[in-house]
């Protein structure tokens, strides 16, 4: 009996350890990158990522940072090489969670600033990709916020583009706003952004 | 019970605590000149536990693991350091980067070499590009005439690079050979490619010094790539002045499968706008394409099969014929192309393939019936061997076959059947080397074996690349290069030998972002040429290898981005000095396929308030030699200068509707390629002479393409 109890405590602090390991570094990863540590916070993603092959998030991350910095780039050796590194962690990631919503919204938004960068290259490799991105994340999960929000303000994108009507994707973005009250991400770690984009993008539809 | 299970855990707790004993890692990240690296990540394989390097390029962080461990040192665009030791030995270490050998700004090797597509380095022309140039007209190779190196032989409307005939250029889809990559047409009336231009994203063009993978061409190889993977589900409708289109492409988990035929007839264009021909039944053709690729765990399959069938009958005007000379042709074309390639490991990867032709040609000229049929193989298999990122090696073998059968028949005499096995094989062998960054060599061997000649041939190739500047770069190249002659002397005499010529390159690069010059010289020296002693090859001709010739020239390329907002161009310029004596030359001269200027400059300017793009090429040609009987000489007069300007605008409707209108030779310049000259003088001891001019001066196109697509964004525009 008592070495049944030392086995089991024994196996629950050492998952409770290795769970904690993998939140603390999170956290703390988080932390850097609140305070503005971009480059350390990426890094600690990183190492994380190397470290727990079978996690996605970390990965994700490694890859939204990158995506991110390409945004205020100007040198374009820079920007490109932003792009393909979120790229690469961007395919581990897919290769550790499949059908994955919030991986496929990412892949678009990569796709998107591939497209604003050089419009004339990329916009007709990868427009139809962003949208079939989008359509396949919304039909895994109609729910997901981030999902909802980049389906509309994509197409909305479009629709000013070609002068079209771009009221029924104010609906979606006000729709995406509603879903972001109730969003619960699976975890502390789970994608949760946007939901000051979305208000901002509404903004400018009662303009 | 309850007090032994806290006691358990306060001890876990300890010891957990107490196994931190931790360990401090430090040391100086710097590149190859001993510069600091700053923002590197530092850290033990496998933890949580590292640190950035700072300005300096300094580290240092604790660690709680123990033992044996690797530090790993990463940084973008460097290769990524690791080592493996006692934690105890990671104490004040001296880390060197090596430069990432493919980051983006390294050296390439770029001599005599246009790549087109998404995915190189440096690139002339974009994929896109490729189908909105506004002379093309919808046709791949009518884009890359826009390149230097390539002279304008409007007539022809086949790739003539560097003082080389067209059939001196190879096309290979997927690494396979085309065998009869261009549609019949008569003498004054361009070819086009035979295949659609957006079932490709990548195409390189080389005029010259190109890898030893490559064989049979002595001038020039274009390479396309298929698309690995189609976007969506669509359809894709095209309706034309000249014709319909139809297209359907529908994706699986791991393939896809793309179809589309057209249908093109002449007709209804040529009631409007007559021309010069006087047609019988004007050019009409059925075309059908299927492309079908499915991934696997580690490779990529593709099959490639287009059907083509066309057809036309006229009059063509002759200075000997009052009456003319009728001409009639047939041609059924099928071309078959499957191919593999994937990785065997880490460091092995594979690529295997191989592509069946049928052409079947029926000519009827005046009463003479000329009927052909042939058959061609081509089979390659090659391993690439990476041994790091600095040292590939690349070996492979192939096969090319062709069994040609010609049937003549004439009412003055019996039918008279003839024709040829042109069996070769080969192997190859190259190796790339990156030295640094900066310097870069691939070094080739190729060995061939004609069954038909019973000749065995061995063909070296090298070429060098270095990096002058962070934005330029030099580049040499020497290759020598064989080719069979091709099956119009080859039915007729097999008791010959292969051509042969040798390039020399050296190349000048200069790459800043959305700007790009290139400057390349060259010389080419051509032997074993083939000549005869009749006036058209025949089987009463004698033929013999004792040809030869010479092609120097400068080209130049300048193409902008950015300089103007929403507008693009690039000029291309080229000068040539060619001579050869072959075919039945009385003596060496100026061929009459090749001149001495050629200019191209090509602009798209994108209208953001009209939805359009407006295109424009213009292209000047110094004049090409032709023989006035009148005088003495050969090749002795030269035709007055080609102009053309043609212009195009897609007009994206919506996104998925594009209308397209193109004109070529806007300003209606009367070109004339050359002349015809009677075979016999008049009364007057003068021999006369007719013009050799374009079918039409002008050429009009119109074309609405329509996507029905999943999602409602795809469009055609990169049909166009």
């Amino acid at each position: 009996m008592k070495h049944l109890i030392l086995l089991v405590v024994s196996l629950v602090s050492l998952v409770a350890n290795a769970q904690t390991n993998f939140e603390t570094g999170m956290q703390k990863a988080f932390a850097l990158w609140q305070d503005n540590k971009v480059t350390e916070a990426e890094q600690l993603f990183e190492r994380i990522a190397a470290a727990e092959t079978d996690q996605w998030l970390p990965n994700y991350y490694v890859a939204q940072i990158n995506s991110l910095k390409s945004w205020g780039e100007q040198d374009a050796t820079v920007l490109k090489a932003n792009l393909d590194k979120a790229q690469e962690y961007l395919n581990t990631a897919k290769g550790i969670s499949t059908n994955n919503a919030d991986i496929l919204v990412l892949q678009a938004q990569v796709y998107t600033n591939w497209v604003a960068f050089d419009g004339m290259t990329y916009g007709m490799k990868y427009s139809g990709k962003i949208t079939e991105l989008y359509n396949k994340a919304y039909a895994i999960a109609p729910e997901n916020p981030m999902v909802v929000l980049g389906k509309a303000e994509w197409g909305m994108g479009s629709a000013k583009y070609f002068g079209q009507d771009t009221a029924p994707f104010c609906k979606d973005i006000a729709h995406a706003l509603e879903l972001f009250v109730n969003f619960k991400p699976e975890s502390p770690f789970h994608p949760k952004w946007g939901e000051d984009r979305a208000k901002q993008v509404l903004a400018s539809c009662e303009e | 019970m309850k007090k032994l299970q806290l006691l358990l855990n306060l001890v876990c707790i300890f010891t957990v605590s107490v196994g931190f004993s931790q360990t401090l890692i430090s040391g100086r990240v710097t590149d190859a000149k001993h510069n600091p690296i700053a923002g590197a990540n530092v850290y033990i394989q496998g933890s949580y536990d590292g640190g950035t390097s700072d300005d300096s390029g300094v580290f240092s962080f604790k660690t709680t693991e123990t033992g044996v461990q690797t530090l790993i040192v990463s940084f973008l665009s460097y290769e990524t350091y690791s080592e493996t030791a006692h934690i105890s030995a990671f104490q004040d270490v001296d880390i060197k980067l090596r430069e990432d050998v493919n980051a983006l700004d390294a050296v390439v090797l770029s001599a005599g070499t246009f790549s087109a597509g998404d995915n190189s380095k440096v690139n002339a022309l974009s994929s896109l590009d490729v189908v909105t140039t506004a002379s093309a007209m919808g046709d791949f190779v009518g884009a890359l005439q826009t390149l230097p190196g390539t002279t304008t032989v409007a007539e022809d409307g086949r790739l003539f690079v560097r003082g080389g005939e067209a059939d001196e250029t190879q096309i290979f889809i997927d690494g396979i050979r085309v065998f009869t990559p261009y549609t019949p047409t008569t003498n004054n009336v361009p070819s086009r490619g035979r295949y659609s231009p957006f079932l490709f994203d990548g195409i390189t063009f080389s005029t010259g010094g190109y890898s030893a993978e490559y064989g049979q061409a002595l001038s020039s190889v274009l390479l396309l790539n298929t698309i690995d993977e189609p976007e969506q589900n669509k359809t894709d409708i095209g309706i034309m002045s000249v014709g319909g289109a139809l297209g359907h492409t529908k994706k699986w988990e791991k393939s896809a499968l793309s179809v589309n035929g057209s249908y093109m007839n002449l007709g209804p264009y040529i009631k409007l706008f007559p021309g010069r021909n006087d047609w019988d039944k004007p050019f009409q053709s059925f075309s059908g394409e299927a492309v079908y690729r499915r991934q696997f765990s580690k490779g990529l399959f593709k099959l490639y099969t287009a059907y083509e069938f066309s057809q036309f009958e006229l009059t063509l005007e002759d200075i000997d014929y009052e009456d003319g000379i009728h001409y009639k042709l047939n041609n059924k074309n099928t071309y078959v192309n499957s191919s593999y390639q994937g990785k065997l490991n880490a460091n092995w990867s594979v690529f295997a393939g191989a592509s069946y032709t049928n052409n079947n040609s029926d000519v009827d000229v005046i009463d003479d019936a000329v009927d052909n049929i042939e058959h061609s193989v081509h089979a390659k298999a090659r391993l690439k061997y990476r041994f790091n990122n600095r040292f590939k090696l690349n070996f492979g073998t192939e096969y090319f076959l062709t069994h040609f059968n010609e049937k003549y028949s004439s009412p003055s005499i019996d039918t008279e059947s003839y024709g040829f096995d042109n069996n070769i094989a080969a192997a190859f062998t190259e190796a790339d080397v990156i030295f640094t960054k900066q310097l870069a060599l691939k070094a080739g061997l190729r060995a061939e074996y004609s069954q038909l000649f019973k000749a065995f041939e061995v063909a070296p190739r090298v070429s060098l690349a270095y990096k002058t500047s962070a934005k330029s770069q030099l580049s040499l190249a020497y290759g020598s290069f064989y080719q069979n002659p091709n099956n119009d002397i080859l039915k007729f005499s097999q008791n010959i030998d292969s051509e042969e010529t040798s390039h020399y390159i050296l190349n000048y690069q200069f790459n800043v972002e959305g700007r790009l010059f290139r400057a390349e010289t060259y010389y080419k020296d051509y032997n074993n040429l083939i000549k005869y002693d009749t006036e058209y090859a025949s089987y009463t001709s004698n033929f013999n290898n004792d040809g030869y010739g010479y092609a120097k020239g400068i080209d130049l390329f300048w193409r902008d981005n950015v300089s103007l907002r929403n507008f693009e161009y690039w000029v291309s310029y080229s000068y040539l000095d060619t001579e050869r004596d072959y075919k039945n030359y009385p003596t060496k001269a100026q061929p009459n396929f090749a001149n001495a200027h050629n200019l191209s400059v090509v602009g798209k300017y994108w209208v953001e308030d009209w939805k359009s793009q407006i295109g424009f090429s213009y292209s000047l040609a110094s004049g090409r030699t032709y023989t006035n009987p009148n005088e003495t000489g050969f090749l002795n007069q030269k035709t007055k200068t080609y102009n053309n300007l043609s212009l195009n605008w897609a007009y994206l409707m919506s996104p998925q509707k594009i209308l397209y209108v193109a004109v070529s030779n806007a300003l209606d310049f009367k070109n004339v390629n050359g002349y015809q000259y009677a075979s016999t003088p008049n009364s007057n001891g003068v021999y006369n002479r007719r013009a050799l001019k374009p079918a039409a001066d002008q050429f009009f196109f119109i074309g609405f393409f329509w996507t029905i697509s999943d999602n409602g964004t795809d469009n055609q525009l990169d049909n166009l």
